[in-house]
């Protein structure tokens, strides 16, 4: 039942927002968020909740959710944000803002859970708009032209990822098991190689562009640069996360025979995402683009730990999705605060801030730690779990994620550096309100026990990731 | 686990509480408040330390396990604690010169507004030392070893709004992920080969091992190339010169005494491994050799007193690995040991000079202040006399087994490169000393106004000069202390102390007092300015440390920023043809439906239209629709 909570909450909650009046709507959402989490803390103790209800009968769709090894921590994820974003959020934001804020809560925590190929897409279409009406409706004439940009790109990848849900489906459905868009189902069965290939690289595409993964990441830069920082949060911590459990969730168990076909092209493609997501980080002179780019560097990581074909890899996979998304979301919604209080992002124009704003400073600097991977923080154990995988499959490439963690470490203390360090140029910032370190402690508090604990993550995904894995193992398996 | 995780959670707790009620202490609290921890850490390390040397049998071990650290793809890889005699070195160095540099930095630091945050930063480089060498397996030695080199970091740019402190910080960090990643690199290779990262596990099976596979050569060289970065051997040494930017205490803890000698503890944990890399093992050495030279050369000119130490402490370090490639572990931790002592012991009195000089540390502005400051003069005499190698003070003996052993293994051109920059030594350290406190006052107007630190900042420095000149003794116990951790696996047969020959003793003390008396004469006696030998050829490059700086800009960082240009110009396509699809997208759309109902809607529908015809496209490819 705390899966209907899940759902439900926000759902309920988001429509409370937009019958209350704008002043109230921030509490709404606050509560509404809260309690979000507190149904997602009672699923913790559950060992494999699920919901499957009869949906669409005659075409055999079911509304089929679990929250299994692999999708309890990414439910767990988006709660989490959906809190932390709701309470960096402005207070005047407006009820629509909470409201499509709750309903992007509600259609991810759909999308993690939905085990049922149909319902998982559903889902997947659902996020698009209240996205896109976050970036049109706060973020002026620019944001109109990247939410464009984004939906654009997102409906061509749906498409993609329509025809390949619906071709799996009907081919199930020709070789004799009758019409079914259960994943576990559809995984085994078999399809001609050339199908399977092209049905692998629609879903493939689907999945790449809301990573995003390179090259398909043009809609990035403009929506991460245009969007509120809790939004961006929410996209880059959350969304982003989609895409790389597609990945996980739909195309191992499916494709397996697909990955090691393309497996050194998938590698070499996702390693010039790598290089190439740092390089541009190191270029921006924008702080919340370095970290975008650095983002988009990240999710090249993950794929890379899937296409390793490792046991290792895919579960570091597993857990650095999650601590990624808690250091990049943090980190965002820190940039967030920094920029209400200077007005700009130029890392020129800012310098010395530590002086006035030490406590920004520290969790600005705790959360760039973070994401570049410092040992003892999750972004490390994840690192090292796909670095392993990748030694085990080729040997090259986990030479060269090492070296990108070099250059990560460059460009993420440039921009902390440039911003808070140096002498003081201009007047001083606000320093953090109580308000604000309410909710950034318990966020740095659970990356620390991520970091120093990854077993309390990794323990509980292996044996789902077992079970996709041994599906897959039919098929070629993964080392 | 017996007392192990008190040792380390005291530092953490200081850091903690420090950083949490830094706005209620009062002034001097949080300096009293870190000293206090550290000195209780201190002791537990004593009784811990008697406990693993009252254990019965040849183990002397102390391990246990904290907690899975992570599990699900292979063997579980745990947080584990380990102690053993040689950590123990390691855990008493840390925790004594650490609380008496914490006791002097409450003198040095006592009117700085950062005070609070200087000594939580103290306390977490502690704790972060002490889990590094606490460590029972590869990940947690890592953790350790990262994080302090966050808290090096974090105490080289101490003074944020100094933009060259800031510059260094960085420097350091970024270098020193490459020696991160050198160790990561190198137990994901074990852990594939072996299931299992801890060391017992791990040793025990290089027991069994042949000696020679290009594995064990890789495995050894990552691991290396992280050892070489966190203790600035050749080629990655810059950072250390440019950590000098952080506050003078730092210097002597972190970039002295302890955190730089990780590398000597790392590469002395690992013999077993070196005993099955032998091609490694050789380059651990003639790098270390090389490294003691080169950077011995560099602080010949040195105009700044920190710089002088900072090119010693590299030419030290060298040394030590120099000890580790010819096999002498207990010689190079007993190096290790010795030039904790002494080093510490000039890097803090050279804090009470430029204490004294408020904030002086060119040597031109130096000179005749062993009349003000008496006790630090007797200090820094007595350290450089170690350092120098001049018997019966603690550096000789230490140094002395180092070139011994490289002589008695054969390695006469290593042990030739050591004897001479024993040499060096001399000359460059009696260079500082005499610039400093002999000679007349160069600058009077400072030497007015300069005095003797006060007792807080005294009595640590003295303590430190009596153990340099009586640290040759611990020698022998030393020896025996860590023969049981070099007897439990194979690799480490020439490991105990061994005297060289004679004639090696007589030549490198004779070149010591040679360059001791060309020091005298042209500093004492012809008083020769600090500048002096540096406007030509030679002297130039070793003033600005062969240039190393521009060859790392012209090999490493030009080449990537080249690569960086060329990939912003992808990206400008990348991102035209988006804006191109999109403008073209809306044009499509507009021609489609001339009743304007909104653009949302439009293109929704002009997608739906592209996308239908695509989805047909696809179904009769697969031949769904034939």
């Amino acid at each position: 039942m705390f899966l209907v909570w899940l759902m439900a909450v926000p759902l309920l909650g988001a429509i409370a927002a937009l019958a209350a009046p704008d002043r109230a709507a921030k509490g709404i959402a606050a509560i509404t968020s809260v309690l979000t989490l507190l149904g997602y803390a009672g699923l913790l103790f559950i060992s494999r909740a699920s919901i499957n209800w009869a949906w669409i009968p005659e075409w055999g769709i079911r509304f089929h959710l679990v929250a299994d090894g692999l999708s309890l921590f990414l439910l767990g994820l988006s709660s989490v944000l959906l809190v932390v974003a709701v309470f960096a959020s402005h207070k005047d934001a407006g009820r629509t803002y909470y409201f499509w804020l709750l309903l992007l809560g509600f259609s991810t925590a759909g999308l993690f859970a939905a085990v049922d190929l149909f319902v998982f897409y559903v889902f997947w279409e659902v996020l698009l708009i209240p996205v896109f009406f976050l970036l049109t409706g706060w973020s002026g004439e620019r944001g109109k032209k990247a939410a464009m940009k984004w939906l654009i790109m997102n409906l061509v990848g749906s498409f993609f990822m329509l025809v390949g849900v619906v071709a799996l489906a009907v081919i199930h459905s020709q070789n004799g098991g009758g019409l079914t868009f259960e994943i576990s189902q559809l995984s085994h069965m078999s399809m001609s190689s050339p199908v399977a290939s092209w049905l692998f690289f629609a879903f493939l595409v689907a999945f790449a562009i809301k990573a995003p993964l390179w090259p398909l990441h043009g809609w990035m830069p403009e929506t991460y640069r245009e969007s509120e920082p809790p939004v961006t949060a929410i996209i880059s911590g959350v969304l982003s996360k989609a895409g790389i459990y597609g990945i996980l969730r739909v195309m191992i168990p499916i494709f397996m025979p697909q990955f090691r076909e393309y497996q050194m092209w998938l590698l070499i493609v996702a390693t010039i995402g790598l290089l190439y997501g740092a390089f541009m980080a190191l270029r921006q002179t924008d702080m919340k683009m370095v970290t975008a780019y650095g983002s988009l560097s990240h999710m090249a990581m993950m794929a890379l730990g899937i296409f390793s074909l490792t046991q290792a890899g895919i579960l570091g996979t597993t857990f650095y999705m999650v601590a990624h998304g808690l250091l990049v979301g943090g980190l965002f919604l820190v940039l967030g605060l920094l920029e209400r209080r200077t007005g700009t992002r130029a890392m020129a124009d800012m310098a010395g801030l530590n002086r006035s704003a030490p406590r920004l400073a520290a969790y600005f600097l705790f959360f760039v730690l973070g994401t570049l991977g410092l040992p003892g923080l999750p972004g490390f154990a994840g690192e090292y779990m796909i670095i392993q995988g990748l030694f085990v499959s080729h040997v090259v490439f986990a030479v060269i994620a090492g070296f990108v963690l070099i250059v990560a470490a460059w460009y993420m203390l440039r921009v902390f550096q440039a911003v808070m360090q140096g002498p003081a140029r201009t007047s001083g910032i606000k320093d953090l309100f109580s308000g604000q370190v309410a909710w950034l402690v318990p966020l740095a508090g659970l990356v620390i026990l991520l970091g120093v604990w990854p077993a309390g993550i990794t323990s509980h995904a292996v044996p789902s990731l077992y079970h996709a894995m041994n599906l897959a193992l039919g098929k070629g398996g993964v080392r | 686990m017996q007392g192990l995780v008190e040792i380390l959670v005291l530092p953490l707790l200081g850091a903690a509480t420090i950083t949490a009620f830094k706005g209620l202490m009062p002034k001097k609290l949080p300096g009293i408040w870190a000293s206090l921890l550290v000195a209780v850490s201190f002791l537990l390390s004593i009784l811990a330390d008697r406990r693993v040397a009252t254990l019965s049998g040849s183990h002397h071990v102390i391990t246990g396990v904290l907690w899975n650290w992570v599990t699900g793809f292979g063997a579980a890889i745990h947080f584990r604690l380990y102690l053993d005699p040689l950590s123990a070195v390691w855990l008493l160095i840390i925790t004594g010169v650490g609380a008496l540099i914490h006791i002097y930095s409450i003198g040095y630091m006592h009117d700085d507004a950062g005070q609070p945050r200087f000594f939580a930063y103290l306390n977490f480089f502690i704790f972060s030392m002490l889990l590094l060498v606490l460590a029972g397996n590869l990940i947690v030695l890592l953790i350790g070893w990262a994080l302090v080199g966050l808290a090096s970091y974090l105490l080289i740019g101490f003074w944020y709004e100094r933009p060259t402190a800031v510059a260094a910080a960085k420097k350091a960090f970024v270098m020193n992920t490459l020696g991160d990643v050198g160790i990561l690199l190198g137990l994901a290779l074990l852990y594939i080969h072996y299931h299992g990262v801890g060391y017992p596990h791990l040793f025990q099976a290089f027991s069994q091992a042949k000696p020679g596979s290009a594995f064990f050569e890789w495995s050894a060289f990552l691991l290396y190339v992280g050892a070489m970065a966190k203790s600035a051997q050749f080629p990655l040494h810059m950072w250390l010169a440019d950590a000098m930017e952080g506050p003078t205490p730092v210097s002597a803890l972190i970039h002295a005494a302890t955190m730089v000698t990780a590398g000597v503890y790392l590469m002395t944990r690992l013999y077993p491994l070196l005993r099955l890399a032998p091609i490694t093992h050789e380059l651990i050495g003639a790098i270390g050799a090389f490294t003691a030279i080169f950077a011995a050369s560099v602080a010949f000119f040195q105009q700044d007193i920190k710089k002088v130490l900072a090119y010693s402490t590299l030419s030290q370090l060298g040394y030590m690995f120099l000890g580790i490639g010819v096999s002498a572990y207990t010689a190079s931790v007993f190096h290790f040991m010795t030039h904790a002592f002494f080093k510490a012991c000039l890097f803090l009195a050279a804090g009470s000079v430029i204490h004294g000089l408020s904030g002086e540390q060119d040597l031109g502005q130096m000179g005749g202040l062993a009349r003000k400051m008496p006790w630090t003069m007797a200090s820094f005499l007595a350290a450089t006399l170690a350092i120098s190698g001049i018997p019966p003070f603690s550096g000789y003996f230490s140094k002395e087994a180092i070139l011994g052993q490289a002589y008695n293994s054969g390695h006469y051109f290593l042990w030739g490169i050591g004897v001479f920059t024993a040499g060096m030594t001399a000359f460059y350290m009696f260079r500082l000393f005499f610039l400093t406190f002999l000679g007349k006052p160069r600058n009077q107007k400072l030497h007015d106004h300069a005095h003797e630190a006060p007792l807080v900042m005294t009595i640590p420095v003295v303590i430190l000069g009596v153990l340099a000149v009586v640290g040759g003794a611990f020698g022998g116990w030393l020896n025996g202390w860590l023969k049981p951790a070099f007897a439990l696996y194979p690799g480490a047969a020439h490991a105990a102390l061994e005297s060289g020959p004679l004639f090696g003793t007589i030549v490198t003390v004779a070149l010591a007092v040679v360059a001791f008396i060309v020091a005298f004469l042209l500093y004492v006696r012809r008083d020769t300015a600090p500048k002096a030998g540096t406007e030509q050829a030679p002297g130039h490059w070793m003033l600005h440390a062969w240039g190393m700086d521009l060859v790392w800009m012209a090999i490493v960082v030009n080449p990537l920023k080249l690569v960086g240009q060329a990939m912003g110009a992808v990206e400008r396509t990348i991102l035209a043809g988006v804006t191109g699809l999109a403008a073209g997208v809306q044009s499509w759309a507009t021609d489609l439906a001339p009743i304007q109902t909104g653009y949302v809607r439009r293109y929704a529908l002009s997608i739906m239209v592209g996308g239908v015809a695509l989805l047909a496209y696809y179904l009769i490819r697969i031949g769904f629709i034939s």
